[in-house]
């Protein structure tokens, strides 16, 4: 068993050479699983899952480990709600960037190396927290953690790579969705964790600080998991690998072309900061919107915040499955309708929300809002692993920074003036939601077709052949770079509805 | 079904609940006695007060013109916020209805009442924020109602006033902590990264 290089320069860690019945899952044409296995953590499929979103949900624990806490940070920092609010933004900010990056990196060097850096490099981060003693401080801070929550790509990206075109949709709605739980999780946790070392002894102002080291530890024991028992390809050594026309070494550049020029990366960058990006906002005011609005005690709070984010647990791989079923009988435009519905009424659940006078109301309409919003990730990132094959890496970064970017305009706008009060901010949100959910109306397969507009009838250029090799050049094609693609575009062919052939399987 | 039913229950329960509270008239703050009681709060020293080490010293008597003296059966002291350090954080506001009122969330002492003048030496607390601060005192009857104050400031809130300074609740302890996990984690991942790297290119050469 080697550790040489492998396919696009991931690393050949854990593969094994043996090719005789190798695999506890049944496989398709490029040894992805076709079946999602839960409770198994049999590698390299399953095991790469929960490797997967487990680091990716400790980084969501640690990017929002801050929230519940500012009832006692604010007041040992003296922050103003301009503060309180631009830190927030700060915390989702810096991935914008950083998802953007972890998308190339994934192309070029695999997701395993990327989300164990990204990981372990971003511990220190959390650590920092003992040293802040400023608004200013508290910011950096935040805005630095925040990098690391570009680990849903190098997630996203890892179960691409590990399971089939035709489960996609469930497998990485709840990878995640058990991901994205994280951002609920910490506010369980954190006041908790806070509570027990005050009681152990320490100060108000000193007990939160410490409470830091709790997603700091999480960090390196994720990252040195990763490091130890991931890997990033399925099987087969490079020599396989290469026959099967994986390509070499993919240039930067070409892939970053295809992705910016492709018209739907952008109105799923849009989108999906309207569902993802409203949902990091709101992981950010709930809690102490509950502490305040509602006069609740810290921890009360942090409990009724984190039936928000833990919602995930189910809501997210709902909305893969519910885009996967609207697939199998409607094909890609069921995904598409189902996309749209699920996010318009995740919408209009927030501006309940913040209409919302009483505790129970507005538990109710934040815990269906929580569905809309989380079901409508699964079911944007079921659509774009078929936006484009090449540039699949980018184009998941994109559209992950296109979350964070939405969430930090909509922070910024409704969430750290003094001009509106939290509720308003709330329902103004949930109204921008449904206005920036109406443009998935344009999002035209033609192969497949759109919500409005059936399938192009054209012999050639109607298919998903056509689609997904054009994205390649006449050189590209002669050195034989677009294999992976036309293996693609056959497993692709679930995406026709009713009409698709039975799995190809292995 | 079961657990249909008892989620519904449960929100039936909570929604009976919430009628219930919301029945009761809210007392409010402009309803309460003015200046029943005259409160001083003198500060150990001058300048910024340190939070965990300088003092108060406080004394509260029951002023001339008070006229609901009969119903008083505690005096609740509270440390609140002046105008000043509430601009810009909502959650120190000032409102009317009292239960809603967060200026004044710092409890100093509660004593029964006596007709004597009291007095008081306060240590500030280590969980005081920084900002500017004066004393009020409530006169609270056997309902635990609030019906009378007098404090240490005019009715404007801008007189007699004292800044405080908060701890830091920082730590060199926990700043080493801190930097040993960093270095740490930063190590760690150099040394298996470069191993992997080492074991690859034997691999290849073999």
């Amino acid at each position: 068993m080697g550790d040489s290089t492998g396919d696009t320069g991931s690393s050949m860690h854990g593969v094994s050479t043996d090719k005789t019945g190798k695999y506890d899952l049944p496989v398709d044409l490029e040894d992805r699983a076709t079946v999602f296995k839960l409770f198994s953590f049999a590698k390299p499929h399953m095991r790469t899952f929960h490797l997967s979103w487990i680091s990716f949900s400790t980084c969501f624990v640690s990017t929002f480990a801050a929230a519940p806490l500012v009832p006692i940070i604010r007041e040992n920092l003296n922050l103003t709600k301009q503060d309180v609010g631009n830190a927030g933004v700060a915390s989702v900010s810096g991935s914008i960037f950083s998802r953007l990056v972890m998308g190339a990196v994934c192309d070029l060097l695999g997701p395993r190396y990327g989300c164990a850096f990204l990981v372990m490099l971003s511990a220190p981060t959390v650590f920092s927290m003992s040293f802040v003693s400023g608004a200013a401080g508290f910011i950096t801070v935040r805005f630095m953690i925040g990098f690391c929550l570009a680990t849903f790509v190098s997630c996203q990206y890892w179960m691409s790579t590990m399971f089939t075109s035709k489960i996609i949709g469930l497998v990485n709605g709840t990878a995640a969705g058990w991901g994205n739980m994280g951002g609920g999780i910490t506010q369980l946790l954190m006041p908790v964790v806070y509570e027990i070392i005050r009681r152990c002894g320490a100060t108000a102002f000193t007990a939160w600080r410490i409470a830091f080291f709790v997603p700091g530890w999480l960090h390196i024991i994720m990252g040195i998991l990763v490091l130890t028992l991931g890997q990033d390809l399925p099987g087969g050594n490079r020599k396989a690998v290469e026959k099967k026309g994986k390509v070499v070494q993919d240039k930067l550049g070409k892939i970053m072309w295809c992705a910016v020029s492709n018209y739907r990366t952008w109105i799923f960058v849009l989108l999906y900061g309207y569902s993802m990006g409203v949902e990091l906002s709101t992981d950010n005011v709930i809690a102490e919107y509950f502490f305040d609005r509602f006069h609740l005690k810290l921890h009360t709070a942090g409990i009724i915040a984190a039936s928000f984010g833990m919602a995930n647990f189910f809501a997210r791989p709902a909305g893969g499955y519910a885009s996967d079923i609207a697939a199998k009988y409607f094909g890609m435009r069921g995904r598409l309708w189902a996309l749209w519905i699920i996010q318009t009424a995740g919408g209009l659940f927030c501006v309940w929300l913040g209409l919302a006078n009483t505790l129970v109301t507005a538990i109710v309409a934040m815990i269906l809002f929580s569905l809309g919003a989380q079901a409508a990730c699964g079911a944007t990132f079921a659509i774009v692993p078929f936006v484009s094959r090449r540039s699949l890496g980018i184009i998941s970064g994109l559209t992950g920074a296109g979350g964070n970017f939405g969430s930090g305009l909509t922070q910024l706008i409704f969430f750290s003036t003094s001009q509106f009060t939290t509720e308003q901010g709330l329902t103004w949100m949930g109204v921008m939601i449904v206005a920036c959910t109406l443009p998935v109306m344009l999002i035209h397969f033609p192969q497949w077709g759109s919500m409005f507009r059936p399938p192009s009838t054209d012999p050639v250029k109607g298919t998903a052949e056509y689609y997904y090799v054009s994205e390649w050049n006449e050189e590209e094609k002669q050195k034989n770079m677009h294999q992976g693609s036309v293996a693609f575009a056959i497993n692709a062919k679930s995406e026709d509805g009713r009409n698709a052939p039975s799995t190809i399987t292995v | 079904m079961a657990i249909h039913k008892s989620l519904f229950a449960s929100l039936l329960i909570c929604l009976l609940f919430q009628i219930s509270h919301g029945a009761t008239k809210e007392r409010l703050f402009s309803e309460l006695e003015k200046g029943a009681l005259e409160v001083t709060a003198k500060p150990s020293r001058e300048g910024v007060l340190d939070a965990g080490i300088d003092k108060l010293s406080i004394t509260w008597k029951l002023s001339s013109t008070a006229t609901k003296e009969a119903e008083f059966t505690t005096i609740k002291v509270k440390l609140c916020y002046a105008p000043v350090s509430q601009v810009d954080r909502p959650w120190r506001k000032t409102e009317n209805e009292l239960f809603k009122d967060k200026s004044c969330p710092h409890k100093i002492i509660t004593r029964a009442y006596d007709k004597s003048p009291q007095s008081f030496e306060y240590t500030l607390e280590r969980d005081i924020p920084t900002g500017t601060y004066f004393v009020r005192a409530y006169a609270v009857d056997a309902k635990d109602h609030e019906v009378a104050f007098g404090q240490s400031t005019n009715e404007a809130k801008s007189t007699n006033l004292f800044s405080v300074q908060a701890i830091s609740g920082r730590h060199k302890s926990l700043d080493i902590a801190s930097v040993c996990f960093s270095v740490f984690s930063v190590l760690a991942l150099l040394v298996f990264f470069v191993n992997e790297k080492r074991k690859a290119k034997i691999e290849q050469s073999k």
